[in-house]
């Protein structure tokens, strides 16, 4: 059983480094995706190419089972082409897609009743209200029994917030941006499905629906579902997510779980002190490698431990007011990873 | 109980059905149908395709008022035909909307039911659901079958009820051969007349269902599919082009006609009748294939 970690481990500094950067800044393949349990979807040397623009090219990617992988990149970055090419919504120009063990798109029918996917953003008939086109969706759905279609249009409206929204029952076509996309999530969420593919979710919705998405996504998570996720936001990344790929100019750029891009530039102590000089000094007579960035003294964590570093600092008399993990943060990393693709 | 708790207590009955892997075909047809009663669009058409018979009843009644109207009106063909005669206003009226109305009406269900769709983005979330491509392309077409049925209906009624009322003489129809037929015959007849203008009805839908299944615009299937109308209809006027005629699906539909004479000729009505039925082959042809080959 693979357990990601969970995002509330981010400010731990007992996270374990895993892996290395490679001298082409990519990250090694996730540890846990070759683990016996089957991925939950799983790219292989992908290629799409629209007339004469390559949207994707050799795109490898594994989602673990149980884990809520982030796909981050830009505008533009073939996000939305990747999820479209792994729910058999569009066909690959080269190499093969895998859904839930299924291949796709011939697989559909055995995966698809599983996923639920808001992809490219919600999509209705204007004139019917949001809860007749729910209940068209569901009537679609080859997991809900016909007798419960109204019971899993009104679970999916309560998960989603929207039990109490009066405006529901009106045509679609007068909803607000934040309703729409809530009606989207919904609707991905009509059966009990195994895998949620959300494209850019928080889109248009206010702070208390960013929430509530950021909640959502806890929820499928704790019942077992695997969550897949895009967006351009990192931070909605960074709180949400176990696992993080990164989609540079159609190919991913760099994959892992969520601590081991955080930590990509390797393992770092981050100490404020009003004595620099002799805090260096101290770590060059412990043989600790060390040095000076910012006003801050950086103490490589690489091997040594960071108890060791601090009763260095201590035994030497350096007054440490300050100590800390060093985190990358994927904003530095994903400007430096897809700057240099672009 | 508060209505979350409701909610959450109701989630507790909903029970997987089984390993399914498509929801019940009479399930999704049932939706369809009543997709289709709910669009505005389709009530629509089916409003403007009622008041045809009326107006043609109303005029035909205004002309048998007026004292000057001995003298023949030009180009009113079958309508002054209509004149005391109201079983053949039905007749007539599905021979005057068969010309382009029609067309239009039943175009205009082809358009939303797949490019339409895919413009509000909903077919992606059917493909999702999942709903095969191809059953997908079946559900539309009875989509659009539902819809061309009723539009035929209403005029067929309408003309029926406007012929009784506005014109009269609804005892027996004077045939265009100039015999009488009873009131069950002329029924028959007009039964004939509608089965048949469904038939050619659903080979324009087919085809525009084909159009529909390669855009995303609904204007491009209602631009393409009564372009076609209009162009065939000038090339069956076009007499160089005679040996064209028996494969031009417009160039069958005077043949509706046929209906009001007596004994009824079965030549035309049959030939048109299987031509109709080649365009519909050839456009459910298209519409799965274009469905197939779609990026949705």
């Amino acid at each position: 059983m693979i357990r990601p970690d969970r995002s509330g481990t981010i400010c731990s500094p007992s996270a374990v480094v895993t892996s290395e950067p490679r001298p082409d800044g990519a990250m090694r393949p996730d540890r846990a995706a070759r683990t016996s349990v089957p991925p939950a979807a799983r790219l292989r040397g992908l290629r799409k190419v629209y007339r004469r623009t390559v949207a994707l090219d050799s795109v490898d990617l594994e989602v673990p089972t149980g884990a809520v992988l982030g796909l981050l990149g830009r505008n533009g970055a073939g996000k939305t082409t990747m999820l479209r090419l792994l729910l058999g919504l569009s066909r690959p120009t080269e190499g093969s897609v895998e859904l839930l063990g299924e291949p796709m798109p011939v697989g559909a029918a055995r995966a698809l009743p599983h996923v639920g996917a808001l992809v490219d953003g919600p999509g209705f008939l204007p004139f019917l209200s949001g809860r007749d086109n729910l209940a068209r969706f569901a009537a679609a759905e080859p997991l809900v029994r016909t007798s419960a279609i109204v019971e899993a249009v009104d679970y999916a409206l309560h998960r989603v917030g929207l039990d109490r929204e009066a405006a529901i029952d009106r045509p679609y076509r007068g909803h607000s941006l934040g309703l729409k996309q809530r009606l989207g999530l919904a609707a991905a969420l009509l059966a009990p499905r195994r895998l949620v593919v959300l494209d850019e979710p928080t889109n248009g919705l206010d702070p208390a629906g960013i929430r509530d998405v950021r909640r959502l996504i806890g929820e499928l998570r704790a019942a077992g579902s695997t969550v897949l996720l895009s967006s351009h936001l990192l931070s909605e990344v960074e709180e949400t997510c176990t696992h993080v790929a990164m989609l540079s100019a159609g190919t991913v750029v760099a994959t892992g779980t969520l601590t081991e891009l955080l930590e990509a530039d390797g393992p770092a102590l981050e100490i404020s002190t009003t004595e620099p000089h002799a805090a260096l000094a101290a770590l060059r007579t412990g043989r600790i490698p060390g040095y000076a960035e910012r006003g801050l003294v950086i103490a490589d964590l690489v091997d040594t431990p960071p108890e060791v570093v601090l009763s260095t600092l201590a035994s030497a008399g350096v007054p440490v007011s300050e100590a800390r993990r060093r985190r990358t943060g994927l904003e530095e990393l994903f400007v430096r990873l897809t700057e240099d693709g672009a | 109980m508060s209505p979350a708790r409701r909610a959450s207590r109701r989630a507790l009955s909903i029970t997987p059905a089984g390993d399914r892997h498509a929801a019940p075909l009479t399930r999704l047809l049932l939706v369809e149908g009543r997709t289709e009663l709910r669009r505005p669009r389709t009530l629509v058409t089916l409003v403007v395709l009622a008041l045809v018979p009326v107006v043609i009843g109303l005029g035909v009644s205004v002309h048998a008022a007026d004292p000057g109207a001995d003298r023949p009106g030009p180009g009113l063909g079958l309508i002054t035909a209509v004149s005391g005669n109201g079983l053949m206003l039905p007749i007539t009226a599905l021979g005057v909307v068969l010309g382009l109305l029609l067309p239009l009406c039943v175009c205009i269900a082809a358009a939303d039911a797949l490019a339409g769709e895919a413009a509000h983005g909903t077919l992606r979330g059917l493909l999702l659901a999942p709903v095969s491509r191809i059953r997908l392309v079946w559900i539309k077409a009875f989509g659009v079958l539902v819809v061309a049925v009723l539009q035929v209906a209403v005029v067929t009624g309408a003309g029926l009820l406007a012929g009784l009322i506005l014109v009269g003489g609804g005892d027996q129809l004077l045939t265009l051969s100039g015999s009488s037929v009873s009131l069950g015959a002329a029924l028959a007849r007009l039964a004939l007349a509608a089965g048949w203008t469904v038939l050619q009805v659903a080979a324009v839908g087919a085809v525009a269902l084909a159009v529909s299944a390669f855009t995303d615009h609904p204007l491009v299937v209602l631009a393409t599919v009564l372009g076609g109308v209009i162009m065939f209809g000038l090339l069956g006027a076009i007499p160089a082009l005679d040996w064209l005629r028996p494969v031009l699906l417009t160039s069958g539909w005077a043949s509706l006609s046929d209906v009001l004479r007596d004994p009824v000729p079965g030549d035309g009505l049959t030939h048109s009748a299987l031509l109709a039925g080649v365009y519909l082959v050839i456009g459910m042809t298209g519409a799965i294939v274009g469905t197939l080959r779609r990026e949705a």
